[in-house]
């Protein structure tokens, strides 16, 4: 059974504003760490907000477990302080005029459970979190990383059976946001909490959640899990914001007369001719191959040739700026390459990495099951 | 998992780009109508009933509808209709239009010395008192700011004290000295030394001009100082290395950089001008010479309530017109101003050989304008016979004696209860108002922030800033048309402490709502949402999260209105009767009787409750004056 259940939710915030989130269909499993992903300014917070009661809806409906919690059909709005979630806030929101202790110890007073509980979970909270010590300061005596562990345990400590968090890692620096990011999947796994991680870093969506939603201009673009949606992008946007360096982008519908476009076109039509309305064509970096004495050209394959023009190792990993007239493509490699700036060199991508896009957009299924037809289809 | 599942069927095999929207959702989805208007509605409505922040809303707003801008309506209708006493002069029935009132006042036979001369007077000593507050006060900005005069951390203190006491303290000083024979009384220093000051040295235009002058060149140095302190010193300089000399820059980049607060301060002080009744009733009495405020007075004390209600909406008309032609003019220069920058002020212009000359100035400025007015009033208070310095002409007996040979007030002032009457009525009506205003301030912050009803928020931050626009006296008609006579369930209150703590609370509320609304939305919503999550409801939201960490400004919210309460003269001389004396009524009525050693004495309580209140003040926020500026 799903655990959070959003059905057409919009969200308008005045009259002549676009919709910051548009007709939004989502279900949250039980147990599930969602990261809702997007660039900044498409309606992730919000969402966030109106699952918690924070933001009342346009339109649509909003279920927890069995429960519908906000309605405007139906005239339900359950407010947030009944909803029983946690939410940790970008900006951490901790009380300034309360200690660590009292700030942790809030909700659990708020419940009236008894002051040996009460301390229990308190301590077993900051335990894990690891800011006991500071359990007398003050918020504004604390650093950004250690705030932020103090808002996480603030709603640990009531046990919520869904915790909402809106980018609470992009305060921190580095090796800190590394660190925490393993902690949030520990701590997944050891109170079994329904997440939902707002975020727009495509890194820390793919590390940590079980399931990414991609949003895009308030609307939900994609729902899958990290893989789905890196190797198979429901549309363009997908998989232009996912991936880095970004996806290569052949535009075949505009009728560009670069040399790969007319390569990639007659590819297509000779091997591939029952693919009607291809828009564009997309080439992961890692996908390209370079063609050597050990790496021959499968008969399959979408083959070119092109002049190196950059290197840029990355450490560990290269990227391979390669031009032909009028088009760049960009590769990775993990193995160094044995070739220099200025080369010509033949590469190559294998059809089953070829990304097929129609003229709107649109991942072509048609394309999906031509160019690989080893996978089933739904 | 189900998720997975979800992904799977929604996601991965079919998506689209916008506007399209993820196909093959669930069945419900693709069949579910948009919500009607009236679901919306319904939906709305009981989020906005559903927490006490709207319903706190619409009573607040009431309230003040009530307390604001009810009486001003009803004074301004008193202007046209015909009052009780009128009806046989007039030969109309009492409350039929009538433009009597108003032709009495603008083109009768008396109108010019109802309204014209008055006007004139209050234009002339605004704009006299505005001009030599500039110069000063711009001078003693800039030495203070700029330069490397002597002693300028001790200046910057000492010179705002004028503005920390009460104007007239400065006109009580001014009669204690240069009083003549033209009044009654103790006679006045210069006198007793056998010179007799001219009227027109002793009242009137001349002595009210500067001391209005003296007592608000404060604002200039306060606001135009920090303009000069935040000016980018770049701007100077790129000007300097084109070839400018000094002069050019002072006037072609410093001068109109520094228009808009220097306008502001201008602004300010002619609409305090235009309220100010103390200083022109001490002075100008014993010469006739009026202004807007003592004209309403008169008419008011002489209870001709339609011509009280002419002037007074006159009087508001001019404040609605200043701060209307404030906002265009500010509006204006903000166009062309870059104050503000990171390069700001921190070298200063070498004063060389006109450094001794520039503090000599400063130093006088702060004898004139404090050390002398304020021995004065003191020693005026130890001294038999004036401006006579034997050891057996002192005395404490103003102060503490009994068996005094006088009419009234037989004992010194600190052993008649009347002070303590006094003191105590303005400590209570004061004290009362002001942590009523600074709670509902605060109260006004919450809701603009919260409610989710705009109109609501909006009305609600207009209808607290109407009285800024409302000179305390001209209010303070307002507040005598409504309440003077029974209305409804609502009895007289004039004669109760209750109609001054109301005039007191609405008079206050721009100062509290700004103040209350700027807390708020300074603390953004977060914390309290964050401890709605954690589910606190209302009232502990309020006692748990919010008012705890709005303690400070609340405490300011009280205290800055309190500070000017105590001091303030206007709104009592027209709504408090000798039961309802407050410390600064008394004092008047004493200045009235003659007692003048008595009358100045309470006046230094006065300025010393209201100096140790603002340095308390100080204290307290750690901040500075100028944000308290307009109270
Ligand atoms: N309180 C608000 N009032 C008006 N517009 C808002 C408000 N909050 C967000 N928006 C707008 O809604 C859109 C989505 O915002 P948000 O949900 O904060 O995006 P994200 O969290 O993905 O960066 C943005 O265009 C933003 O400007
Ligand atoms: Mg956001």
């Amino acid at each position: 059974m799903p655990k959070i259940n959003l059905r057409g939710v919009e969200k308008n915030y005045g009259a002549n504003a676009a919709n910051a989130v548009a007709n939004l269909d989502l279900e949250i499993g039980d147990g599930e760490f969602m990261c809702l992903l997007g660039p900044s300014g498409c309606g992730k917070t919000t969402t966030l907000r109106m699952i918690a009661g924070l933001e009342h809806l346009t339109d649509g409906e909003i279920q927890v477990g069995s429960r519908v919690v906000d309605s405007v059909t139906a005239g339900v709005f359950v407010p947030p302080e009944k909803r029983e979630m946690g939410l940790v806030f970008q900006s951490y929101a901790l009380w300034p005029h309360l200690t660590i202790e009292r700030n942790t110890d809030f909700g659990l007073r708020l419940r009236n459970l008894p002051k040996a509980e009460r301390e229990e979970r308190v301590g077993k909270v900051m335990k894990t979190l690891g800011i006991e010590e500071y359990r007398h300061r003050y918020p504004s005596q604390l650093s950004g990383g250690q705030q932020q562990r103090v808002a996480l345990a603030r709603m640990l400590a009531v046990n919520p059976e869904v915790l909402l968090l809106d980018e609470p890692l992009s305060n921190l620096d580095a090796a800190l946001r590394l660190e925490m990011r393993a902690e949030l999947k520990r701590l997944h796994r050891e109170f079994k909490t329904t997440i939902v991680f707002v975020t727009h870093d495509q890194w820390e969506a793919m590390t940590l959640a079980t399931t990414i939603a991609v949003m895009s201009a308030g609307m939900l673009q994609q729902v899958g899990t990290p893989n789905d949606i890196y190797d198979r992008p429901a549309n363009r946007f997908v998989a232009q914001f996912v991936g880095n360096p970004p996806i290569n982008i052949l535009e075949l519908a505009a009728g560009s007369p670069a040399d790969l476009v007319v390569r990639a076109r007659s590819y297509f039509q000779q091997r591939y001719a029952q693919i009607e309305d291809i828009g564009s064509v997309g080439i992961r970096p890692e996908a390209i191959r370079i063609v050597g004495p050990k790496t021959p050209v499968p008969e399959d394959a979408f083959a070119g040739s092109a002049e190196v023009s950059g290197i840029l190792p990355t450490g560990g990993s290269w990227i391979i700026e390669l031009s032909t007239a009028g088009e760049k493509l960009f590769l990775t490699t993990h193995q160094a390459p044995e070739i220099e700036v200025g080369a010509m060199v033949e590469f190559f991508v294998k059809p089953k990495t070829l990304h097929v896009f129609d003229g709107a957009g649109r991942r072509s299924k048609t394309a999906d099951r031509l160019l690989n037809p080893a996978v089933l289809h739904s | 998992m189900s998720g997975q599942l979800a992904a799977n069927s929604s996601g991965s095999s079919s998506a689209a780009c916008p506007p399209q929207l993820v196909e093959g959702g669930r069945q419900d989805a693709a069949d579910r109508a948009p919500a009607s208007a009236a679901q919306r509605f319904r939906y709305k409505l009981r989020i906005a009933l559903r927490e006490p922040t709207t319903a706190i809303g619409i009573l607040t707003a009431a309230l003040f509808a009530y307390l604001i801008v009810v009486p001003i309506i009803s004074m301004l209708s008193d202007a046209g209709r015909v009052q009780l006493g009128d009806e046989r002069r007039i030969r109309m029935e009492v409350g039929d239009f009538t433009w009597y009132y108003i032709e009495r006042v603008f083109t009768s036979r008396v109108a010019s010395s109802l309204f014209w001369e008055p006007l004139l007077n209050t234009l002339s000593v605004a704009f006299g008192a505005i001009i030599a507050a500039v110069v000063i006060g711009g001078l003693l900005a800039w030495l203070l700011a700029r330069t490397d005069m002597f002693g300028r951390r001790w200046f910057a203190t000492a010179l705002i004290v004028p503005y920390m006491l009460p104007a007239w303290t400065f006109a009580l000083a001014w009669t204690t000295l240069f009083k003549n024979r033209t009044v009654g009384g103790q006679e006045g220093w210069l006198e007793a030394l056998g010179l007799t000051p001219p009227d027109w040295l002793a009242y009137g235009r001349l002595p009210v001009t500067i001391i209005l002058a003296l007592h608000y060149s404060p604002f200039i140095i306060l606001l135009f100082g920090n303009a000069l302190r935040r000016f980018d010193s770049q701007l100077e300089d790129s000007a300097r290395i084109l070839g400018a000399g000094r002069l050019t820059v002072t006037r072609k980049i410093i001068l109109p950089l520094m228009l808009p607060s220097l306008l502001s301060a201008i602004v300010l002080i002619f609409a305090k001008c235009l309220g100010e009744f103390g200083v022109p009733y001490v002075l100008g009495l014993p010469v006739k010479f009026d202004v807007l405020a003592t004209s309403l007075y008169r008419s008011i004390s002489s209870r001709q309530t339609g011509v009280a209600a002419v002037l007074a909406g006159s009087i508001m008309l001019i404040g609605v017109m200043t701060i209307m032609i404030d906002a265009k003019l500010i509006k204006e220069a903000r166009r062309f101003v870059t104050v503000g920058s990171k390069g700001a002020m921190d070298r200063l212009n070498p004063l060389n050989n006109l450094r001794i000359p520039a503090t000599v100035f400063a130093a006088l400025i702060f004898v004139f304008s404090v050390a002398v007015p304020l021995s004065v009033l003191f020693l005026s208070t130890v001294m038999k016979i004036p401006a006579r310095f034997d050891a057996d002409n002192f005395t404490l007996d103003y102060w503490i004696g009994t068996d005094l040979n006088t009419v009234a007030l037989q004992t010194g002032i600190l052993l008649s209860p009347d002070l303590w009457n006094a003191a105590w009525n303005s400590l209570r009506i004061v004290g009362v108002a002001s942590i009523v205003s600074g709670l509902l301030g605060l109260l006004v912050g919450y809701v603009v922030a919260r409610t989710p009803v705009q109109p609501l928020a909006t009305f609600l931050r207009q209808v607290t800033f109407l009285p800024y626009l409302v000179p305390g006296i001209a209010f303070a008609t307002a507040y005598l048309s409504l309440f003077a006579v029974p209305r409804g369930p609502v009895p007289a209150l004039y004669g109760t402490t209750l109609i001054l703590m109301l005039a007191l609370i609405a008079d206050q509320m721009p100062y509290a709502s700004r103040a209350g609304i700027a807390a708020m939305m300074q603390l953004g919503k977060e914390p309290e949402e964050a401890a709605q999550i954690a589910g606190a409801g209302w009232s502990r939201r309020m006692i748990s999260i919010i008012i705890p960490i709005q303690k400070g400004s609340l405490v300011t919210g009280i205290l800055l209105p309190f500070i000017s309460g105590i001091k303030g003269l206007s709104l009592f001389v027209v709504l408090a009767v000798p039961s309802t004396d407050v410390l600064t009524t008394f004092s008047l009525r004493l200045v009235d009787y003659h007692y003048t050693q008595a009358a100045n004495a309470v006046v230094l309580i006065i300025a010393a409750i209201a100096y140790l209140g603002t340095l308390l003040g100080q204290k307290l926020t750690r901040t500075n004056l100028a944000q308290g500026l307009g109270n």
